[in-house]
């Protein structure tokens, strides 16, 4: 059994299933578009939480909430699932699969066989949409291959029930109803901007938004003194690997949002939103700035490469460009009512 | 970044069907989707990682011939697991494994315990006993 489904690769997996499957229920909707209606842009650097014995850094939100953000604006009724027993999981997911209905999932990367062995660390938040079966094998649409792949019944189960930080615990989601869905308005795009400005501003807490930016830096000062070099370095690249895996992460993300904005410019008829695109992307391209000058200190390549401080700097640039960028934006969608 | 801009440096993702979709501005100003192989500073963060688990894999190879640590120790690392994820995998306490990455305890375990950490690591157990 195939079901009908077109399949498009996209920047970030979690908005290119979403995306993919609403296009399955006639619903088009671009995957920056839905990255903005997710509010997907985040920073958060979290020292409580470790993968590899190393703090996690995070330039998205928990996974599913962009998909939560987006059925919910657009008042379409989805249901998700996770489970303890993992052939319950692949059942329900059968059960759901054979009535004709794609099934976003959530999985570890590490035991994905198409993936390259290189890629293959214990992330556990990666999306992919299961969108047929032939006996034992299931078809698999990944926004990050460009072609759709498949997974036999025991890849599947294994992937769904990784180990390690964050595990999926067979997490599904699909849509039951899309009969009371609104068009996208102004209205919606409005609030999806101000929750995603808030998210960057208003955080009470030193480790998320923009202050997370400057709380990574100040810690980033002190990682040579209190790690030594090579463990300083390692942090570093893992800041670097989330910040660029997979196409997604800071600069990728940022980017993203930029196209997003320039798009709901058009929709709201909102000419400035194309100057914050713009700004957007420059702030994109200092991240790969940071990046790029993080994997020359690294790789030590350079006897001349700069030293964590000036990194830091960077940081704290972009920290200052980022909270500018969101207070104009938020003043501009409060007084765009 | 524009569109004429975004790197092609392959080295990691061309081998497989994966690829970045990046967002850059055309000469217009538009942003459109450009599909990527890759690019230079991600690669060497990955390679840089993998780097130095092969070190670390080489300082743990010396400490198994001393006769402190097992195998286990080693595929464990090389295999970028943890004891607690092994654990998770294999059905074992965390604290079994740790003990077994110690050689005078591994050397203890049964055929069919050999057997399933070899089915969690996704290895032979050949190579479980072996330092490949």
């Amino acid at each position: 059994m195939q079901l009908n489904f077109i399949h498009k690769p996209s920047g970030h997996c979690e908005n290119g299933v979403v995306s993919n499957l609403l296009r399955f229920y006639g619903i088009e909707l671009s995957e920056a578009m839905v990255f903005g209606l997710g509010s997907g842009l985040f920073f958060a650097h979290m020292p409580f939480i470790r993968l590899h014995g190393m703090a996690v850094t995070s330039f998205r939100p928990l996974p599913g909430e962009i998909f939560s953000r987006v059925v919910m604006l657009l008042n379409i009724k989805m249901k998700k699932f996770k489970f303890r027993d993992k052939e319950l999981a692949m059942k329900a997911l059968d059960d759901v699969l054979l009535k004709g209905t794609p099934v976003g999932m959530l999985v570890g990367v590490y035991h994905l066989p198409y993936f390259p062995k290189e890629y293959r660390f214990h992330f556990n938040a990666h999306n992919i949409c299961v969108i047929g079966k032939e006996d034992n094998v299931y078809t698999v649409s990944d926004p990050v291959v460009v072609e759709k792949c498949t997974l036999t019944y025991d890849e599947l189960k294994l992937v769904r029930f990784a180990n390690g930080t964050y595990p999926p615990k067979g997490r599904m989601y699909y849509i039951t109803d899309i009969s009371s869905k609104k068009t996208l308005d102004r209205e919606a795009i409005r609030r999806s901007i101000l929750r995603n400005c808030s998210r960057m501003l208003r955080i009470p807490i030193p480790m998320f938004g923009v202050k997370g930016i400057r709380y990574l830096a100040g810690r980033m000062r002190k990682w040579e003194k209190r790690l030594g070099s090579k463990k300083a370095a390692l942090n570093l690249a893992q800041v670097i690997r989330m910040n660029e895996e997979i196409g997604t992460g800071g600069a990728g993300f940022r980017f993203i949002y930029a196209a997003f904005l320039q798009e709901a410019s058009d929709l709201m008829n909102e000419p400035v939103l194309r100057e914050f695109s713009k700004e957007m992307t420059s702030i994109g391209d200092m991240w790969r700035d940071f990046s790029y000058n993080a994997a020359r200190l690294f790789k030590k390549r350079d006897p001349e490469s700069i030293t964590y401080d000036e990194l830091a700097d960077k940081l704290i640039l972009i920290a200052d460009r980022e909270e500018q960028l969101f207070t104009g934006l938020e003043k501009l969608m409060k007084d765009a009512k | 970044m524009k569109t004429n801009e975004v790197p092609q440096d392959g080295s990691i993702l061309e081998k497989s069907g994966v690829r970045d979709v990046c967002y850059a501005v055309d000469e217009n100003g538009e942003y459109k989707q450009v599909i990527s192989v890759g690019w230079d500073p991600k690669n060497d963060a990955i390679n840089y990682a993998w780097q130095t688990i092969n070190e670390e894999c080489e300082e743990i190879k010396k400490e198994i011939i001393a006769g402190k640590k097992s195998p286990l120790a080693l595929h464990i690392h090389r295999l970028v697991m943890t004891p607690e994820i092994l654990a998770g995998y294999s059905g074992f306490t965390k604290h079994q494994i740790k003990k077994w990455c110690k050689a005078k305890h591994f050397n203890k375990l049964s055929e069919s315990e050999l057997e399933i950490l070899a089915r969690a690591l996704n290895i032979e157990v050949k190579q479980l006993v072996s330092t490949d």
